[in-house]
Order: structure tokens, then sequence, then C-alpha cells
């Protein structure tokens, strides 16, 4: 399977994950993320705890067959501005990525081979993968990696969301990657050398916008460009109506030996629109073999219809925020931290969870660090507290002021607002609520003065972290801006270890929760259905399809 | 006639061209711009960067001088955006600004891109009003010959058992709209819960391949609502000429009731329908739209609920004319024959 | 506590008549359409001579009977249903007509009252000679008075918005868990997905629904008769200019034009604002010239009438389009207001197209000439003689186009647009029950049904009120 570090090195920081592991301190899938993204293979991981990796159902597989997945197809732009984890999975199958995030936590090397982090995580040494090639024929080398994290680093491209998360490569002033941050130093390494420490880097490169592009792809529609390096090329694409891609069979893709794959010859992402209705009757017409994403009430519904479900367990989650810079009336109703707080404590998180999300997921704490992160540390539940909440909103005058609560028009979300809403009124905070349709929602989504947002799952703590809530971040909708939580989140950064780093990280959740920045009810678990047919297609944490794992049963 | 035709004609090209302004005016509202911008460049930009993207694609400009571009009377915006690239309304994805025409609007036959489907708007159009076709035409062959029946059979006794029952049933089925009936017909006949599951709930595979079980329901669906309507007025037509004068005549001399029906009141009975079925059509988008969005059948509804929806203006703006047509011809057909169908109405 | 049977006590007894009563129905109905249709209707041979009696009549008889012990039977139903003790022995049924008891006084106390003076009653009163009239009425008031009650707080159980733990989705019937004192102790029709009183949310919806239908329709008829009527008695260029701006609004698609009015972008424009502020001083133009025309030779009378519709008018006015009441007393929300608009500037060009239609007709008529020659102004012609002549049609219309509006307002509730998303509506609940309406079908029906019932009741009504109008 995947070789171990280039030098034949563990990082010393995963051999000690593994002391904690068997001391049970944490858990298997914390190691495997922990330890991975210090640049341990997926297979040494799993050695180091004395277990073999997961074996791989490829002998139950049958090759070719058309694979239908009900999918959204959106429109293709360039891979830094994706914005929907969507339009990854659309061009994933040619585009593929450096590293890949597993729903069991680890990261699996791809066009990468493998990685080393220095001890305070400001150096990373990139091992291409050799043997690989592009779909026109082309070798791939360490200049395409270097040219692709070039283009992550590009401040002046508007949409490009890579670049906040390559901080530590990027000159300011110019807006793009810093003389000398981005090394080749030979055909298959690539040295980074950061600025500042980032334990990140590696997650990130597993992020759906950082889709490895050919150098002859000049902007706009992938699909136009078709060049890749994945098992599968682009046939068509409308918006709204479907997305295919076939088996590549002119192109010897290099994963087939290290990984296996891919099993079927035709991909095809169908849109049932947005209601979930209709992809039940998809389901039941037998018109897909996959479901994107089961939500809701919809889980019974598609177990009821006798489809397997597949569940994993995320950092995926519900918050709601007041914008603390947002104008009400004249007046700034969420910059006082009393009206915040007095929000948090009159809801119940647990209620909201059931009602919300029908009790499928954990209950959160309002600090937005998930138990499964690496570096979480337990500070005890939320506190509920609605008499306390009343007696503080009319400490601070704000008694009668009505709150409007937005969210956008989706099953969970609408119903975790309007169960938010309710207890509000049962404390008695009178609260209106409004949704927006998709479109019109996510216009002014950090605007709004009380909203809910959803936040995908990320792998580790302190990338949502710093982007949700440090000072002048562009996703920072709470508006949030504290000194001493920017101290604290660039300290968190710069320490590679998950363990010293939840030191700091308790400070920042319990800031977060005195700040009453967020309300945040529950970590929810995602699912999957698929007609029992299909082996690997179970949900992934990031939304992602990894299309040369799934195959049909033999 | 001539005259008439063309009078209508000239009405109908300026009824679309006010229409089209609106349209053009609704959409191009700042706020529509600025939803336009975040769903095409990114859901997360600022302000700045909105207006950036509205000014380097040439949307900040005067509505007029927008409009005429659409229409193809004033030559296409060239704008340079600040990184040194050109964008124009003419220039296409590998063309050089010297190689594109002056003139790019309706007039030169371009109907402007989608900015959803990225696709050019014309193209779109004319793909989705085919598969919508097909579903008109399977409507129009269950709602017509099955809602003159019913109105011919209700109305030839009028006051009759069977003229009540097939009333009542008509007013039944007009005061159920489509998504009321179609959420029915799903639960019922599609579901797992009922277990029925003699149709398809969704007709998205009716669009490469329309079979029994995915277009019977959409097309129940959209019948039902109009066929009452139809029966109704076949009902009332059937009836009066039914109490005429001749009819009773041929009573009187022992015509056999059947031969009278067929022969004598069908023809003049049929006037009226026929002008409330042509009239039908541009009411029946209504129902199409209704039902492609229930049933995920991607024709011209689908494409005007998703271009509303996402504020293509381009493409909104194609949709507009071609229900406009579809109103303004079904209103001439209707009235060229009531004249024809109608011997005592003559045009001048 | 024990979840409630649909008849309580008398189920036992009444079902299983009910049930074969039922099947007997359904088997006569269908042999006698397969006879009306197969054996020719016996002719009558002459005045005195009675015909024999054949198998049609004694399946006519099977109808009539079979019909009459299932109205009996579901008539006991609703009114013995709520004598009996308790919850249990009440059933869902019975509990619910308890529920209505109000609805039920009302609609009793409304048909004895028009039963009783329907000779004074004109054309309202005609209606109750017509069963046909009178079963479409029955069921327009019924939802009127349980809108209006409701609204009150007379009939529902619990509040529209109430969440109650433990009842997302439960069948009808079901007890709330930890009732406390004075609550009411089930859910009749059970929870919704949010765990809400699917009773009280139907209830509250048709609140909702008696608000805004039979008011944007009128708005639309004051436009539509305040701009058809000219149009048809000038004729010229006002009616070619009003005409083609008619056809022009009718050839939109109804729902492109609702995607374009009814978003939030737009209302962020405040261009529902100003065209509120233009249609909706149709209703005080209308009035005036009404008043004007009649009383202008008596000038008392006429500042008076003239005086008090400004002053009301510009009140409603101020606070209905502007939301700018100085009294405070109306307030109108903005998306409440901009639903408003797109429905009544939908509706305005039929009636605009109806009223032209007829005023052209009755134009030609005696007496409108002799009014001329009388030296009436045009203004009392058009208001005075042909509008109460057109009357019949348009109430008609009227009553067939509040129909049309519900289904438009579920329309926008179907494609979520409009109105405020928690509202009980119908349209919006039918809307999200539709989504589970695979397992769950009780948060779904009530609401269908309500709305069907009541657009068919207005049908029935516009039928009976034609009937008796055409009999003048």
């Amino acid at each position: 399977m995947t070789k171990d570090t280039g030098d034949g090195r563990i990082h010393p920081a995963a051999e000690m994950y593994a002391d904690e592991y068997r001391a049970g301190l944490i858990d298997r899938r914390e190691f495997l993320a922990r330890a991975t993204s210090m640049g341990v293979g997926a297979a040494a991981a799993y050695g180091l705890i004395g277990l073999n990796a997961p074996a791989r159902a490829a002998e139950h597989m049958q090759q070719g067959g058309t694979l239908r997945i009900q999918q959204s197809v959106k429109g293709m732009k360039d891979p830094r501005a994706y914005d929907w984890s969507e339009i990854g999975n659309q061009s994933r199958g040619f585009l593929e990525y450096l590293v890949e995030y597993n729903s069991d936590g680890s990261f699996r090397p791809m066009l990468l081979d493998s990685w080393e982090v220095n001890d305070d995580a400001t150096q990373y040494i990139l091992n291409v993968r050799q043997g690989v090639t592009w779909n026109n024929g082309d070798a791939f080398t360490a200049e395409d990696v270097a040219r692709n994290i070039a283009g992550w680093c590009d401040k002046n491209m508007a949409d490009n969301s890579m670049a906040s998360r390559m901080g530590g490569l990027i000159d300011q002033d110019t807006g793009q990657a810093r003389e000398g941050a981005i090394e080749v130093t030979d055909e298959h390494t690539v040295v980074l050398n950061l600025s500042a420490p980032d334990v990140s880097v590696i997650a990130n490169m597993s992020d759906y916008p950082a889709a490895i592009v050919h150098s002859s792809y000049e902007g706009g529609s992938p699909f136009d460009n078709g060049i890749g390096t994945g098992p599968f090329r682009p046939v068509s694409m409308e918006v709204g109506i479907n997305c295919i891609l076939e088996r590549n069979t002119d192109h010897e893709w290099w994963g087939t030996e290290i990984y296996g794959g891919p099993y079927v010859d035709r991909i095809e992402f169908i849109d049932y629109g947005t209601d979930p209705s209709a992809w039940v009757a998809a389901a039941e017409s037998e018109e897909v073999d996959l479901l994107y994403e089961t939500v809701g009430d919809f889980i019974d519904v598609m177990d009821a219809i006798g489809w397997t479900k597949t569940e994993t367990v995320t950092a995926a989650t519900i918050v709601f925020r007041g914008n603390q810079e947002a104008e009400v009336g004249g007046m700034k109703p969420y910059s006082d931290v009393r009206v915040r707080r007095a929000l948090a404590m009159a809801v119940d998180n647990a209620v909201l969870l059931e009602l919300g999300y029908s009790d499928r997921g954990r209950v959160a704490a309002n600090h937005h660090v998930c138990p499964i992160h690496p570096a979480y540390a337990d500070i005890g539940p939320a506190a509920f507290d609605p008499d306390g909440a009343v007696a503080l909103l009319e400490e601070a005058e704000m008694a009668d002021f009505e709150h409007e609560l937005i969210t956008v028009d989706d099953d969970w979300q609408r119903n975790t607002g309007d169960a938010l809403a309710a207890q509000l009124r049962d404390a008695g905070i009178p609260v209106q609520r409004t949704i927006l349709p998709g479109n019109t929602f996510w216009n002014k989504w950090t605007e709004y003065p009380l909203s809910a947002t959803q936040w995908n799952h990320r792998p580790l703590e302190v990338q949502v972290l710093t982007l949700a809530y440090r000072s002048g971040e562009a996703w920072n909708e709470a508006a949030y801006a504290n000194p001493d939580f920017d101290a604290l989140i660039n300290r968190a950064n710069a320490i590679a270890d998950a363990d010293a780093r939840s030191e700091v990280i308790a400070e920042v959740e319990q800031l977060l929760r005195d700040d009453g920045v967020i309300i945040q009810p529950y970590w929810r678990s995602l699912y999957n259905h698929h007609n029992g047919n299909v082996v690997n297609g179970e949900k992934h944490p990031a939304h992602e399809i990894h299309l040369y794992k799934i195959g049909f049963a033999a | 006639m001539g005259l008439f035709i063309l009078r209508r004609v000239v009405v109908m090209l300026l009824t679309a061209l006010c229409l089209t302004f609106i349209v053009f005016f609704l959409t191009n509202l700042y706020p529509n711009l600025e939803k336009l911008a975040k769903t095409q460049g990114n859901m997360r930009m600022t302000d700045e960067q909105v207006a950036t993207w509205l000014g380097e694609r040439g949307y900040d400009r005067n509505l007029f001088v927008k409009y005429g571009e659409w229409l193809g009377v004033l030559p296409g915006y060239v704008v340079e955006a600040e990184d040194g690239t050109v964008r124009g309304r003419c220039i296409d994805a590998g063309m050089t600004p010297e190689e594109a025409p002056r003139f790019c609007g309706v007039l030169q036959g371009d109907w402007g891109y989608s900015t959803v489907f990225r696709e050019p708007a014309g193209e779109i159009v004319f793909k989705r009003l085919g598969l919508t076709g097909w579903l008109m035409l399977a409507v129009m062959c269950v709602m017509v010959p099955g809602a003159l029946i019913i109105g011919v059979l209700a109305g030839m006794r009028e006051g009759s058992k069977l003229d009540r029952s097939l009333s009542t049933a008509s007013i039944m089925t007009t005061a159920t709209p489509e998504y009321v009936s179609g959420v029915i017909f799903i639960a019922v006949f599609a579901s797992s819960a009922v277990g029925l599951k003699w149709f398809k709930g969704t007709a998205t595979s009716a669009m490469d391949n329309i079979t029994w079980e995915n277009f019977t329901l959409p097309v129940l669906t959209i019948a039902l609502y109009g066929m009452g309507y139809i029966a109704r007025m076949t009902r009332a037509s059937m009836a009066e000429v039914m109490t005429a004068q001749y009819i009773r005549t041929a009573r009187l001399k022992g015509v056999k009731f059947r031969t009278i029906v067929l022969k004598h009141a069908l023809r003049n009975a049929l006037i009226a329908p026929f002008t409330v079925i042509m009239l039908q059509f541009p009411w029946l988008l209504n129902g199409v739209v209704i039902v492609e969005t229930l049933f995920n059948y991607k024709g011209f509804g689908w494409t005007l609920v998703e271009a509303a929806g996402n504020n293509d203006i381009e493409l909104l703006l194609g949709v507009s004319v071609v229900s406009v047509f579809v109103v303004l011809v079904t209103q001439l057909i209707s009235d060229i024959g009531y004249v024809y169908l109608n011997p005592r109405i003559r045009v001048t | 506590m024990e979840p409630l049977s649909w008849t309580g006590t008398l189920g036992p007894v009444l079902n299983p008549l009910l049930l074969a009563a039922a099947v007997v129905f359904a088997v006569s109905v269908i042999v006698q359409i397969v006879l009306s249709v197969f054996v020719p209707r016996p002719v009558a041979e002459g005045p005195t001579v009675a015909a024999p009696r054949t198998v049609v009549d004694y399946v006519g008889w099977a109808v009539m009977g079979s019909f009459g012990v299932i109205v009996a039977v579901c008539l006991a139903y609703l009114a013995i249903g709520p004598m009996m003790p308790g919850y249990q022995g009440k059933g869902i049924v019975g509990a619910v007509s308890l529920q209505l008891m109000p609805v039920w006084i009302a609609l009793i106390v409304t048909f004895a009252l028009s039963m009783t003076f329907k000779r004074r009653l004109g054309l309202y009163g005609k209606l109750f000679d017509s069963t046909i009239g009178m079963i479409g009425f029955a069921l327009v008031m019924f939802w009127v008075f349980a809108g209006v009650f409701g609204a009150m707080d007379l009939i529902v159980t619990h509040g529209a918005l109430e969440q109650a733990s433990g009842m997302k989705n439960k069948p009808p019937g079901t007890p709330l868990r930890g009732a406390e004192a004075g609550e009411y102790p089930y859910y009749l029709l059970g929870g919704d997905n949010l765990a809400r009183d699917v009773f009280s949310r139907m209830i509250k919806g048709a609140w909702e629904v008696i608000r805004i239908a039979p008011f944007a329709t009128l708005f639309a008829f004051m436009v539509g008769i305040t701009l058809g009527l000219p149009a048809a008695y000038y004729g010229g260029r006002l009616d070619t200019f009003l005409s083609f701006l008619a056809n022009l609004i009718l050839a939109f698609p109804v729902i492109l034009l609702f995607y374009l009015l009814v978003t939030p972008e737009i209302v962020a424009t405040g261009i529902p604002v100003y065209m509120a502020a233009v249609l909706f001083l149709f209703p005080i133009i209308f009035f005036s010239v009404l008043f004007n025309s009649r009383f202008h030779t008596q000038t008392t009378k006429r500042a008076i009438y003239i005086g008090s519709t400004l002053v009301v008018g510009l009140w409603l006015y101020s606070g209905i389009a502007w939301n700018a009441d100085p009294l405070g007393l109306i307030e109108f929300p903005p998306n409440l207001l901009v639903v408003f608009v797109a429905v009544v500037f939908v509706n305005s060009p039929t009636v605009f197209r109806i009223v032209r239609g007829l005023a052209l007709d009755i134009k030609t008529r005696d007496y409108v000439a002799a009014a001329q020659t009388r030296g009436e102004g045009p203004w009392y012609i058009m208001l005075w003689e042909i509008l109460p002549n057109a009357r019949g049609p348009l109430i008609v219309d009227f009553c067939l186009r509040i129909g049309y509006t519900t289904i438009l307002l579920g329309t926008l509730g179907f494609f979520g647009l409009g109105l405020s998303p928690e509202s009980p509506d119908w349209g919006s609940t039918i809307n999200e029950g539709r989504k589970l309406l695979t397992i769950y079908l009780h948060p779904a029906l009530p609401p269908a049904l309500a709305l069907l019932s009541l657009v068919l009741g207005l049908n029935l009504l516009a039928d009976g009120l034609r009937e008796e109008s055409l009999r003048d």
C-alpha cells in the first residue's frame, strides 16, 4: 500500500500518539487523523498501533457498469474558486488531488508519494509520486505541483478560496507566492517554506478547491480542457441536469496498481433538484444507484424503501450567530455580549438536535471544536438557563427587542431554526422567523444580524476556527474581532503536536463561549443511501465521492 | 383577413417588445444583479468585488443601452478589466476583440448567453421547449378527447344523473390544483408506502425515453386540472345546442337520439370549446411549470424556474419571448379558427 | 393515555353500517351509470301514462337510499359524537366537531335566518332555492366562520407555531406528552414535521386564506371596473391603450410574474410599495367617483359621502400601501404586501376584460340611451346604469376568482415565494407536508382537503348564483 515517509523517518509525534492510543487516551480515528497529517502513511499509521489497514472489498466488486449518482450538478469554474463540494466531485474523476482525506480520518497520499513536516510545522517536504502521467501523455512532475501551489497563492484572483488557506506561502505585498516559499529541489520534490507555522497545510491540500490542473488549463470550465491525471474523462455536462464521466481507456492510471480501481465504466451525476422528496422518487423509480446525501426525516424514508444506509460521524455543524457589527433599527443588537450570551443560554442544544435533526448527531457545546478533532478539549456542556437569559437581556435593556432569525430554506436548517425560535419564545424572548431561498440567502450570508450557517466538516479544528472567527477573515460571519482570540489561534496554529495544542484550544473554546459568539447546537452525522449493490459508496465526511473506489457488488 | 393578421402581428411584436423591456428592467435592478454576481462569481463575495465583477461584465451601464445591445440595435460593449483581460458582449470564447462583430443581439439572431447553464440562451430555450412540447402533446391527447367526451355526455341530457355526476366530477378537478393532485398521485401510485408502484414518481428519465411508467403521472396531473374547465364549457355549449329549434325539429321527426347527437349537435357544440382549448395553451404553461418542478422533468417550465431563481437575464428574456409568442399565437389561431367554424362571424 | 380512535364509542355501532351503505352506494352508482349509457330512457308515451318501472328505477332507489344512510351516519358522527362522555367516547371526529361548535352554530343561524327571509334578500335569497348553491354556500361559510373564529382563538386547540416535544409526525389522536392542566390533551389531527398541531394550523390557515383571497379579489375588481367601464364606454384610443396594457400583463406566464415580483430582492428595491401605491388608489377613486356621479346635485350628501370615503380610504391607503398609518392600527408587513400586490396585479386584467366585454354589450341597451337623453353624465351611466346590470356575471366571476386566488396563493407557497415560511396558510403547509407524504399522510392531507373544499364550495356557489341569476 502506501510507503512510509521518504526516508523512513516516522514523525516523533506520531509515535507518541500511538502510545496515547494504546493508553486509551485517543480513539483510533483521532489517532489516524493526527498521525497521517504528520506525514505518516495510513498503512504505517495502522501499523504503529498494531492493526492492519482495513481491507478493501475489491474482490467482491465486479468490473464495469454505469454508476448513477443523485447529486446537484453545478456550473464548473476554476477549481480554486470551487464553492461547493459537488463541483469537486464533478471533476474528481479526472482532476485529482495531492492528498485524499478518508472517512476514517486518515490522509492518503495521491499525487504525492509522501511528505515530511518539521517539528514546528514551518517546512513541508513534498515527495511527488513517480510514474504519474496526464491523460494527454505528459509526465506529471514537481513543476506541476509547484505551479498549482503558486496558483493557490494568487490573492489577486477575486474568488480564489485557496489563498486564505496558504497564508504562510503568500507575500502580502504582491498577493502572490513569496519568493522562495515554493522550491522545486528535484524532479520529484517540492519544498514549502512557510513564514509562519501552519499545521493544516496537508489537510488544505485535500480540500475540494485544491484540484491539480494541467499547465494548458487557463481558467473556465475544466470540462473544456479535460486534461487531468485521473482514471476517468469528462464526456458531457449540463448544469442542473447531468454530468457524465466515462472511464478513460486510452490512459493508464497510476492508481490501478497502488490502490486498485477504477471499477465502473461510466459515471452519471443526475440532478434531481434540491427537494429531497424528488430524490426519494428517483430512488423508488430505480433511476439512481447512490444518493449524494440523505437528510433529516428522509433517512427514515429511505430506510423504509429498503435502501442501504451508510453513516459517517463528522464535525459538520450548524452555527447560529449574531453579527456583532450588523445594525438593526439604528443600533447593533449583537455587539452586546450580554445579548449574545442570553440567546445562547435560552437554548437547550439537545432539543434542537431532536427537533432539528432527529437526534442524528452529537450535542455540541457552543465552541465549534468537535470531539473528533485531534486537539479537542472537553470544557463541559453549554449552560441552559432561560431565566438567566431573560435576566441578562433585561440587564442589557434588550428584553423587548424582537430578534429576526434568518435561515436558508433547507429542510434541517430551517427546522433547527424554527425549533430555536420556539425555544426563544418559550423563554419569553420575542423572535420573528425569516426563511430565504438558497440563492437569496447566500447573497449576504455574512451580513445578516442573526442567522444560521451550515459549516462543513474540516479535518483539523484550527482550520475552521481560523477561517470563521479570526478578525477580518472573509468568512467571519459573526464579525468577531477579539485580539485575545487572534493571539490564541495564531499560537495554536504553530503547534504541530495536537496534544500540546489542545491546551491552547481549551482556552479558545472557553473564550468563544464566554463571548457568546455562537450557538452551536449539534454536530451532524452525515448519511447517504445506496440501492444495496454499490460497494465503497459510503458517505464521506467532506461530501467527497472517490469515484475510483466505487463499484458494483459482484 | 390579411390585414387582420398583419395588425395582430404588429401588436404581437409591440407586446413582445414591451414585455421583454419589463423583464429586462426587473432583472437589471441592482439587488438582482448582486444576486447574479454572487451566484456566478462566488457566494461569498464582498460588495467591492461585486461592483468590479459587474463592471467588468458591462452590467453597470445604462438600462436602455443594455437593452439596445440585447436587441442588437446598439453595438455590444467592450470593457477592459484591471488585469488587462478584455471582455465584450460579442466576444465569444477563443475570439480576439478585433474579430468579434460589432452588433450581437436578437436582430442578429444571437439570443445571448445563459449565465446559469453556460450555454447560448437560444439553444437552451429550444431544446427545453422540445421536451415540453412532448409533454404538452401528451396532455392534449389525453385532455381534449377526455374533456369533450365528458362534456358531450353531460350536456346531451341536461339535468340527468349522468350529467350531475359528471359535472360534479368536472368541478372537483378544477378545484384541485396541480400541486395537490400531483402530490396525491405520487403518494398513491408511485410510493412504496402505499405500495402500488404502478408508475414512477419522477419524469427525469422521460427526457431521453418516454415510457408509460415515467410519463403517465405528470401528464395526468396537468390534464386533470384543465379537463374540468373544458368539459364544463363543452357541457354548457352542448346543452344550449340541444335546446335549439333544429334539434327539437329533428327529434320530432323521429331521428334517433344517437344520430342527433353525432350528426346535428356535435359540430355546433364544439365551436365554443375550440376557443377555450386554444386559450388553454398559455394557461397550461403554469401547470407545466408546477408539474415539471414536481416531477423533475427538465423542460421549459423548469428552465423558467431556474432562470428566474438565478436571475439569468438573457435566458429569462428568451423564455419570456417564447411564452408571449405562445400566448399571442394561440389567441390568433383561436380567433381565426372561430371565424372558420362559425359562418355567422366575419372579420373585417 | 390511549390515543383516540376516529369515531369513539359510536364507532362499533355505526362503522359497519357506514361501510355497508358505502358499498351499496358505490355498486349502485356504477350500475346506474352503465345502465344510463346502454339502456335507452323509456320515452313517456303521452302525458297521462306513467312509464313502467324498470331496473333503472330500482337502482335509482338503491342509490338514493344508501346515500341517505351515509349522510345520516356522517351527521350522527358530527352531531352525536360531541355529546359522548370523555375524549375517548367522542373520538377524533366527535372532538373535532365539538371544537367546531361555534362554526356549526353560526352556520345554523345563518341558514335559518336566510331561509326565513329569503324572499326579501334579492339574489342572495334566491341562492337558497338551489341545492347546489346552498351546498356551495355552506362550504364557503364553513371556512369563513372557521377562519374568523379560529383567529379569535375559539376553535384551535394549540398555537399555530407551538411545538411540543415528542409530537413530531405523530398520527391523529395522539395524546400530548406531559400535557399540563388547561392544555388540550390531544393532537386531534396529529403533529407535523415540527411537532405542531395539524388541526390548529389548518384552522389558522383558513384565516390566512380568508383574509387575503377575498380582499385581493375585491381590489382586483375595483381596479378592473374602474378601468374597464371607461374603456368600453368611451372606446377609441383609451380602449386601445388599456386593452393593450391588459393583454400585455396577461401575456406573462403567471409564475414568471411571481418570480419577478415576489422575491426578497424586489422587495428590497421598494417596487411593490409603488405598485401598491398605484393599485390601491383605485378603490378610493372608484368610491369617490361612484358617490360624486350620484350625488353631484345634492351638495351636502355628496360632501358627506365623498368626505368619509376620502378619510377612511386615505387612512387605509397610508396604512396598507405605505405601512405608515398615522394611528398605528393597520400593519401590513412587506412580504404580505408583495403577495397581495402580485395577486391583485395578476387578476386585474382579466376582470378588466370581463367588465369591458359586459359594458360593451350593455351600452347598446335602450336604458343607457334613455339615460344619455336625460343628460346624465358618463360616469353616472357607467356606474349606476351599466354596472348594476352587469352584476350577475360579475358576482359569479367574483366567487370563481376567489377560488382561483386561493389556488394562486397556494402556488406561491409551493414555490416558496411570498408569505412567511412559518405561516400556516394552506399552500405552504401542503408544500411542506408533501415532502414526507410517502410516509406521513396526515400533515399534508387536511390542508389539501381544506383548500379543495373551499375552492369547490366557491365553484358550486358560483354555479348556483349563475343558475339563479339566469332565471331573472
